[in-house]
This record gives structure tokens, sequence and C-alpha cells, in this order.
């Protein structure tokens, strides 16, 4: 060996070491290759773009009108025919139920008897003749049995089976200060009590009175018709306070869905009348100018593909390239460099996610009311929720597809793979071609389950509709179905870590 | 020709290929069977459309067709063999005609034999589940006019999604990017449409989505009802291929490699 | 050799050496390292040489702790590469100049490593200096000519100011002006104490810059030695001789007990003699001769000589035969440079 030896003196600075040096590399990576801002600027546009075209697109003729709220802040229905009377303080007031036939449009100018499972006919003590007000009902059903319910969103069985001329129902409603009891029998002396409630709002005079109603006639998902219900009612008791002034027909909702009439004859009543007393849902039952919230968001599943494609190059690119050999150069800790992509694109596509859907919900709001469409009202809460949960969903697919890149070390199958997954599912539940029961288990199992997210409308067993995920209704609570995605982003993640650590650079 | 065969053999000794290639099968084939596993018909008309139904794996099948087409341009420019292959043969249009050509051998065998085998399953599992002539049901058979037309116009969509997605490549240069739009192509429109509250505009956009105007072909029952016509909704996908080879070729020409 | 586990030492006065130590690597049923192990030294530049596949990139890589070996270890200063914290600011390397991310500006490609390390855009504009690259810095990496990637990819190489540099065929696609400007940057580096292994395929480039020669074969060192030795072993004994008497002077040499075989028409290689005897012997015989040198062969020829019998890819076949009889001189030489390198 000849050479003089100079030992090395370092002449600059060593930067600091830690995660967080990590984490501002990768953001530096993320930032500094237009095609991947490019890509989730034009997620974020097409966002906005189609939640326009789906607020724009259609104007209807008619006045955003407001939607009834019922006393729980819901939107309700609230229209039905009914004799009644105004009656102040305790009392009881009981009657049989012999029949109970409902009737649907199922031509032009044709009438069929049909089965609207939901009709109903029976008591009601109610805060007044206006609709959305407070009430408690007993009252039986085509095809749910006696059932106790009030202030619309509230339902509980009473006797099951149908009523007829050989199996009539009485019902019996109890006031007692703010409470209301509903009682059942099947033959007018052996009592059963169905359930005592406390409506929201119970004036001293109260109106009480025999209703019937009848919603929608569904014949499939795409197609119903109204319908009309016709029960009979046997001699109405009035007792322990109450007394009785003389029964009036009315209709209360108005509209021809409440047309109605009533006949009286030797000791009883003939009541037919038309709509619901229920909360609104979304799908085929729902008034075809409601709109859920979720709906301006459709533009996320565009989103979603542009920060899935963004999210997959941003690894594989480096896989192409060799860069993976310089990253792991610099940062040997694999995991971590990992772990640092993950934070630094699940920030980035959050944000873009959340802000995107702030916008879409600002601007489209307005410009569907102009074009005469009626929000599904929801609270401020709900609100916040489907605008952060969007950036979350795009966040979480977002490390989905990382992970799934870093696993396969190919973009084009990655890619293809985890769009797949994602929106394949969905669509394929929504078609005709799968059943429902499949398209429902799809949602659950596969990363298409954290659609769920932007359900908006709560399900209601009290009204019959196809809760479908077109008109908001998903298989999985919000918090579950995200739940299934990051499952899949973490068992994913967990495959690329291990075999991240395990192959040669 | 020259430029026929070296495509050919591109495709032919890449072992990616052969796998997407029975993964088109494969893919098609088991998403039909389950389809039509979970599929029942308990009353006479039910509804369902059986060939629909056994066709129902083209979904998913499409998918690899896609990356397939990708690929033949994709994976070119993400290895710079693109050079190479302009270099060897300077006409770019018959570059992407050739390719074109050898896509069209390539998935109207494994597509046939997909659609093939997708019906096959069909006529095994239908009969099981109450698709039979009590319900209005007759055996699938190939005899069957409208069935025909069905499983022939799978074949040639998946035909037209190669010619898609290889036109789509073409102009994006990037196999990512080109997946996504293509994908995007696809799944989009059928979500869209059923976001739209309005049954006039719903049924415009089905008559320009290229999977739902292309898969029209698929249909067997209600062809009254059906947005637009089944051979006519082909022809809206093959325009769209059309129209994306066009540009992409387009491109590929005004473009520096 | 014992590993010493370092209680991470100073950085400032970090031993600047890579110790490869016995590594074993197949890739399925090929032997991709066999038992390769050298030490490289500060102060001086190692030069890595050997034929394609003979495992020098993936020695690279295994140092870098990129790929991980069935057997064996590779120490940075004592420490295995994965262990150390802020690696750049230990070892800077250059594997393949074209890993860039083509739409990525010179200048952020150096950013996201610098800010890997916790250092920052000073730093940045300091290597980009150093390397000239300063008027393309803001463009984009993809639109860079082969000689241009190698600058930048030395720029990240620098980044940390590392005691220990890995270079990899750093002087492909230099135009003579770059090679020239590589070889001064390369040679200040081991002047400042660094230790810098370069493999290369330019022999020219490794006599002129390299004080080592680690050449391998077969995932195995072929030769361990100071490229000085590797010349005098190669050119060892031999005389050339100019004469326009060829057939007598061969006639003269061969008596006196040398080998001779002739060049061209008018020279001719003796081994065998010493230069001044065979003056002697040709004075003395009448012969006559323009010329006479002590024969100094070059790298190239050395090498091509040590590397005969480990080509993989020889013209003659896909595994060429491992001893060819004609090849017994030169395996003698390549044998006695093994010997030494062992013996240091």
């Amino acid at each position: 060996m000849t050479a003089t030896m100079t030992p090395f003196r370092r002449e600059t600075e060593v930067g600091r070491d830690g995660f967080g040096q990590l984490l501002h590399a990768e953001w530096t990576k993320l930032r500094t290759v237009r095609g991947w801002v490019r890509g989730l600027g034009l997620g974020a546009v097409l966002m906005i773009l189609i939640g326009l075209f789906g607020a724009a697109a259609v104007e209807l003729p008619n006045e955003a009108s407001a939607v009834p709220l019922g006393p729980d802040g819901e939107p309700v229905r609230d229209s039905f025919y009914w004799v009644h009377q105004s009656l102040t303080g305790d009392g009881s007031i009981t009657v049989a139920v012999d029949s109970l036939t409902q009737q649907a449009d199922t031509g032009p100018g044709r009438q069929d008897n049909v089965t609207v499972p939901w009709a109903k006919a029976g008591l009601m003590i109610k805060e007044s003749v206006e609709p959305t007000s407070s009430y408690a009902a007993v009252l039986a059903t085509a095809s749910h049995g006696v059932r106790m319910q009030y202030d619309y969103t509230h339902d509980r069985a009473g006797l099951p089976g149908a009523v007829s001329a050989a199996a009539p129902r009485w019902l019996r409603l109890t006031r007692s200060g703010n409470t209301v009891t509903g009682y059942n029998s099947t033959d007018g002396s052996h009592w059963t009590k169905v359930e005592t409630v406390r409506p929201a709002t119970l004036p001293a005079t109260v109106e009480v009175g025999l209703f019937v109603t009848s919603p929608d006639h569904i014949e499939s998902a795409h197609q119903s018709t109204t319908s009309s219900a016709t029960a009979h009612f046997g001699s109405v008791g009035l007792q322990d306070g109450w007394q009785g002034s003389g029964w009036v027909p009315d209709h209360v909702g108005g509209g021809p869905q409440s047309a109605g009439e009533s006949t009286e004859s030797a000791g009883g009543f003939t009541i037919r009348g038309s709509g619901d007393i229920a909360p609104i849902v979304g799908g085929i039952a729902s008034p075809g100018n409601i709109v859920p919230l979720g709906n301006f968001l459709v533009g996320t599943f565009a989103g979603l593909i542009a920060v899935m494609v963004v999210a997959t190059t941003y690894i594989t690119a480096e896989y192409r390239r060799g860069l993976i050999r310089t990253t792991l150069t610099a940062s040997p800790r694999r995991g971590r460099v990992l772990a640092a992509k993950a934070i630094v694109l699940g920030a980035v596509t959050f944000v873009v996610g959340l802000v995107t859907a702030a916008v879409v919900i600002m601007v489209c709001e307005p410009i569907a009311k102009s074009h005469g469409f009626t929000m599904f009202p929801v609270d401020l809460w709900t609100e916040l929720r489907v605008v952060v949960s969007t950036g979350a969903l795009l966040a979480v697919a977002a490390v989905f597809a990382l992970a799934v890149g870093a696993v396969l070390r190919r973009s084009a199958g990655a890619v293809a793979l985890v769009i797949a997954a994602m929106i394949l599912p969905y669509i394929l539940a929504t078609s005709p071609v799968l059943p429902a029961g499949a398209g429902n288990w799809l949602l659950r199992v596969t990363p298409a389950a954290g659609f769920a997210v932007h359900q908006t409308v709560q399900k209601y067993p009290q009204v019959f509709t196809y809760y479908t995920p077109t008109s908001g209704y998903f298989p999985l609570s919000p918090l579950a179905g995200f739940a299934v995605l990051c499952g899949y982003a973490v068992l994913a993640l967990g495959l690329a870590v291990v075999l991240l650590r395990r192959r040669d650079a | 020709m020259a430029a026929l065969h070296a495509e050919w053999t591109k495709l032919r000794t890449l072992a990616g290929n052969a796998w997407l290639l029975l993964a088109v099968v494969a893919l098609t084939v088991s998403v039909s069977a389950g389809v039509l596993t979970v599929t029942t018909c308990s009353t006479g008309d039910c509804g369902a459309d059986a060939a629909r139904v056994s066709l129902s794996g083209i979904y998913l099948g499409q998918v690899a067709v896609a990356i397939l087409a990708v690929l033949a341009v994709g994976g070119e420019y993400g290895t710079g063999m693109i050079r190479t292959t302009l270099t060897a043969i300077p006409g770019r249009s018959t570059i992407l005609a050739a390719k074109a050509a050898v896509l069209i051998a390539a998935v109207l065998v494994a597509g046939t034999v997909a659609v093939f085998g997708s019906l096959l399953a069909g006529w095994i599992i239908l009969p099981g589940n109450g698709f039979t002539e009590d319900h209005g049901y007759q055996m699938l058979s190939l005899a069957d006019g409208p069935l025909l037309r069905a499983g022939i116009g799978s074949v040639c969509y998946l035909i037209l999604i190669a010619l898609l997605s290889l036109g789509v490549a073409t102009a994006v240069r990037d196999s990512a990017a080109a997946i996504g739009v293509v994908l995007g192509l696809l799944y989009l429109f059928p979500i869209i449409t059923q976001m739209i509250r309005d049954p006039e505009w719903q049924r415009h956009l089905q008559q320009i989505a290229p999977m739902t105007a292309g898969l029209a072909v698929q249909a067997t029952v209600g062809l009254a009802d059906l947005p637009i016509a089944p051979w006519k909704g082909l022809g809206v996908l093959a325009a769209w291929a059309v129209g994306a080879l066009l540009i992409g070729g387009w491109l590929l020409r005004s473009r520096d490699a | 050799m014992t590993i010493v586990a370092h209680d991470f030492p100073s950085l400032l006065d970090m031993e600047a050496t890579i110790e490869v130590n016995g590594l074993r690597k197949r890739f399925g049923s090929t032997v991709a390292l066999d038992g390769m192990s050298f030490t490289v030294r500060p102060g001086q530049i190692t030069g890595f040489v050997g034929p394609n596949g003979a495992g020098k990139s993936t020695t690279m890589r295994v140092i870098l702790g990129l790929d991980a070996v069935d057997e064996g270890a590779a120490l940075i200063g004592g420490q295995p590469y994965r262990s150390l914290r802020r690696p750049l600011s230990h070892v800077g390397a250059l594997l393949d100049a074209a890993a860039l991310q083509p739409s990525r500006t010179a200048r952020n490609h150096l950013l996201w490593l610098a800010h890997s390390q916790g250092m920052g855009a000073g730093r940045v504009e300091e290597v980009i200096a150093r390397t000239g690259l300063q008027s393309v810095a803001r463009r984009k990496a993809g639109g860079f000519s082969l000689g241009m990637r190698q600058r930048l990819g030395l720029a990240a190489a620098l980044l940390g100011d590392p005691p220990v540099l890995i270079l990899d065929e750093p002087f492909n696609g230099l135009d003579p002006e770059g090679i020239v400007w590589m070889r001064g940057l390369l040679a200040g580096l081991a002047r400042e104490g660094r230790a810098v292994l370069v493999s290369s395929h330019f022999m020219s480039e490794m006599q002129d810059s390299a004080g080592h020669l680690v050449v391998v074969g077969r995932g195995r060192v072929v030769a361990d030695t100071s490229v000085a030795e590797v010349i005098e072993a190669a050119s060892q004994g031999r005389v050339t001789l100019r004469t326009t008497a060829r057939s007598a002077a061969m006639t003269v040499l061969a008596q006196a007990g040398a080998t001779v075989a002739s060049s061209d028409a008018a020279t001719l290689t003796v081994s065998g003699l010493s230069s001044e005897r065979i003056v002697a012997l040709l004075q003395q015989n009448a012969v006559p001769f323009s010329e006479v040198s002590v024969y100094r062969a070059s790298l190239e020829e050395a090498y091509m000589e040590l590397t005969r019998d480990s080509v993989e890819f020889s013209s003659e076949g896909f595994d060429a035969p491992r001893v060819p009889a004609l090849n017994d001189a030169a395996n003698g030489v390549a044998n006695q440079a093994a010997a030494k390198g062992a013996v240091r």
C-alpha cells in the first residue's frame, strides 16, 4: 500500500434523523411529479363536474318545496282520511276493525284489489288536524298485524294476522295525562296492552278519530301506483271521561293522495283513505323531487379512479425505473418507507376529498334547489360526516391501492385490480343482473362496502321500499362499511410490508 | 405482414399475455357461474334474462382484456421498447393496425372460450334454479337466434373493449392512466345514470355509455324496453373504439416516440 | 475477521471502509455470489472489475442492503448497511443512472433525497454546483442524456458528504470531457480520505485512476491487488524487440533458452531473458535491431488474461471451457496475482 492516508474529515453538517424526515421526503416526491398532482386535480374536477351535472341536468317544473318534518325532525309524510272530533282531558276510545282491503290503479281506468302491506286502519289521538303534528295510533295493517305507532318514526308490533269479518281486531287508545296507551283484543273483552308512549306534544284538547290510509302500491323497484284502502269499523265507544259530540269526516295532508270518503252505517263507519303516516324513505317510495345528499357525491367514483391510479403509480413507478433502490438506500428501514408513503398519500387524498366534497355540496345544493329539487333534510352533523368521510374514503382507497401496487409492483395489473375491487361490486350490486340479496352481500364483503359512508338516510321497517344503494341505502352502516374497506387496506398494507422486507429490491 | 408477424411474436413470447388470456376465460366463467348460482326463478315470468345472467362474467372478464390491450402499447412505452418497435417498423399506423389485428385474434379465441364456457355453465345451472319451462324458460340453446346473437355479440364486445383500450393506451402512453381511463369510461356511466332523476336523461346516457350500450347485445327478453337495440348498442361501443384508435393513431403519428 | 459492534461511532471520525466477507447468493440454480470477499480501504479508488454476470452489481446491492445473501456479510465502517441512520451520510451510491422519475426535475430528485436525510435545499445546490448541473437542474430528468444522468447520480451520491462511495459504471455514457471531469472528481474524493469503490468496463480508466483493483469472475474474487502489480504480473519478464532480421534473432534467442513469439513482421516478443542479456546476445551474433524495450502490458490485457476463464458469455459458446490449454500461461499469471492478493 503506497497511498498516503488522509483520514476523512466531514465538512458538511449531518442532517437530522427520524420519521419526520421520511415523511418530508415522500411529500417532496409526491408534489414534484406533475402527472400525480394533475391526476389528483383531475379527480377533484371530475367530482365537481359530475356533481354539477347531477344537480343541473334536470329541471323540474315545480318550485322546490320544504320537506315536512315530524316532531323528531325527520322528514315525514302525513296524509290520511279520518272521522274525528276534539276531546279534552283523559279518556279512552275503543273500536273494532273487521275488514281492510286495498285497491290500486293497475291500468288506465282500471282498479284492482291488491295487497299494500302497510295499508293502515285504526284509532288515532293527534295534537291537531295540522299535518306533521304529534300523534299516537293503534292500527291494523294489511300484512303486518296490529301496530302501535307514534310520531311517525316509532313502531311496535301488537297482535299478528290480518283482519276479516271472522277475525276482527279490537283496538283501544287511552289517554292519561301526557301518555297514550294502546291495547288490542281479538274479542273485545280480553285486552292486551301493546305499548304506553309519550308523544312529543299532547295538549289538553286533542283530536281523536278513526283513520284509514294506504301508501303507494310498489310493483317493482321502478314502478309504483297510487293506492287506497277501505276499512270497516264497528261501533265506536268513548269511555273514561270522554263525551262524544259527533264525528267530522276530513282528510289531513291535502293533495289527491289523501282523497277519501266515509259513510256511517248502522253503528259503524266505512272509511276509504290514501296516503301514509310515516317517515319519508328513499327509492321508489320517495316523492320524486327529494334528493338525498349522497346523490351529489356520485362523482366520488370518478375521483376514486383518479386517486387510485395516482396512488398505485406512486409506488409502481419506483419499481419500473429502479428508483425503489434509491429510496431504500436512502431509508433502509423498509416498513417505515411504506408507512411514510401511506401517511403522505392518505393525508393528501383526505384533504383533496374533503375539500372537494365540501365544494360539491356547497355548489350543488343551491343549484338543485333552483331546479325544483328538495334536499332530503339532514342535520349539520350528518352533512359534516358525509364531507369528512368522502375524504376518508379516498384516503383509505388510496392506501389500499398503494399497498396493492407495492405487492404487485406492476401498474396496469394493480390499477385494474383496485378499481375492479372497489367499483365493480357496486355496479353489479346495483345492476338488475344480480339478485338484490347477492348484491347486498357483495356490498358487505368487498372493498365497495366503503361507499356506505355516503348513507344519509335511515331504514324504517314500517315503510316498504327497495332499500338499494342507488336510493342511498347500504347493507352496512357507514361506520361498518368504512371498517370493511379499512380492513382491506390494512391487510394489503401488511402483506406489502412483509413482501417489501423479504424481497430483494 | 412483417409487422403483423412481429407483433404476434411479441404477444406470444410474453408470458404475462398467456396468463391474461387465461384470466379472461377464468374470470368470465367463474363470475358467470357465481351469479348463476345465486339467481333463482321461483315464479312464472320472474323477469330475469337467462342470457344476461349467464354472460354476466363479462363485467369482470373485460378487465383482463383491457389490461392485455393496454399493455400491448403501454408496456412498450414503460420500457422504452416503443423506440425499438418504431425503428424496426417506421410506419406508425401499420404498427397500430398490426397490434389491433393480433389483439383481435387473441381476444377472439379467449373470448369465444369464455362465452361458450359461461353459456355452458348457464345450461348446467339454470334448470336447477327454477329456469324451467313451467316458468317460461327454455333450455339455453345456440340454435335460439337471440341467444346466439348474445353469445356472438359478447365476443365482439370483448374485442371492441380490447380495441378501445388499445386506442386509449396509445393516446395516454401510460399503462396505469390508460387502465384508469378505460375502466372509468366503462364503469362511471352506469353509476351516474342511476343518480340522474330524469328518465329521458337516463335513456340518453344509457344509449351513449360504452358498457351499457355494448352489453345490450346480451339481451334476449324485454327487447322493446331496451334503451338501445342490441346490435346498435354494440355499434355505439364500436364507435367509441374507433374514436379511441383514431385519436391514438393520430397522436402516435404526430408525436415523438 | 471478527465483526466489531460499534456503539454508533461518531460520523465525523467514521472508518471509511467496506468489508465484504464471504458472500454467497443463489438465484434459483444460478450461483450469483460464491464466497465474495474483499475490503475497500480509504484514501484510494478501488476498481471493481469483471465480466458481465460476475456478480459486481449484486455485490454492490448486497453492500447497500438491497439484496439479501444466503451467507456472509457486508459492512460499512463496521456496521451492516441496514443499521445505519442517515445512511447517505455514510455511503453514497450510484447504481443505475436511469433510476429516475422522468417527469421530476433534477433538483427535485436531489431535494427529496436530501429531505430523507434531514438536509435542506442548501446542500442540494452545493452538489448541483459540484457536479456541474446548474444549467439543467430545473429540467425534467427524463430528457437527460446518459452523461447528465451520471452526473445527477453522482450528485445524489455526494449529497450526504459520505466517507464511502459506491459507483457502478460511472464512466458509461460520458463524453471525453466528462470522462476527464469524472476522473478528476473521483481522484479528488479519494484524496479527501474517502473509500471509493468503482466498477467499470473501461480498463484504461481504471489503469489511470484506480490505485487498487478487485477483479471478480463467477461470483468470487479472482485478484485483489494494486493496479501496478496486476500489470507487472501480466507483463512479467517480457521484452519487445524490433528487428529486420527476424529469423536470425529468433534462432539466437531460442538457443539461449528464451521463448520467442512474433507479433508482426518486424516485432518479436521475448520472454525468459532480461533485456540486457538480449542486447548482449544480439550484439555478439551481429543481429541488427532497432529497439529493445521492456514490455509493459496494458491493464486491459492483464484483465483479459485474468478473467479469460470467468467470462460467462464468451463468443465460443454459452459456457466456455474453464481452462483452455492455450491459456496456461495466463492462468499462471492469474494464480500469481490471486496468491499475492491472498497474502496481503
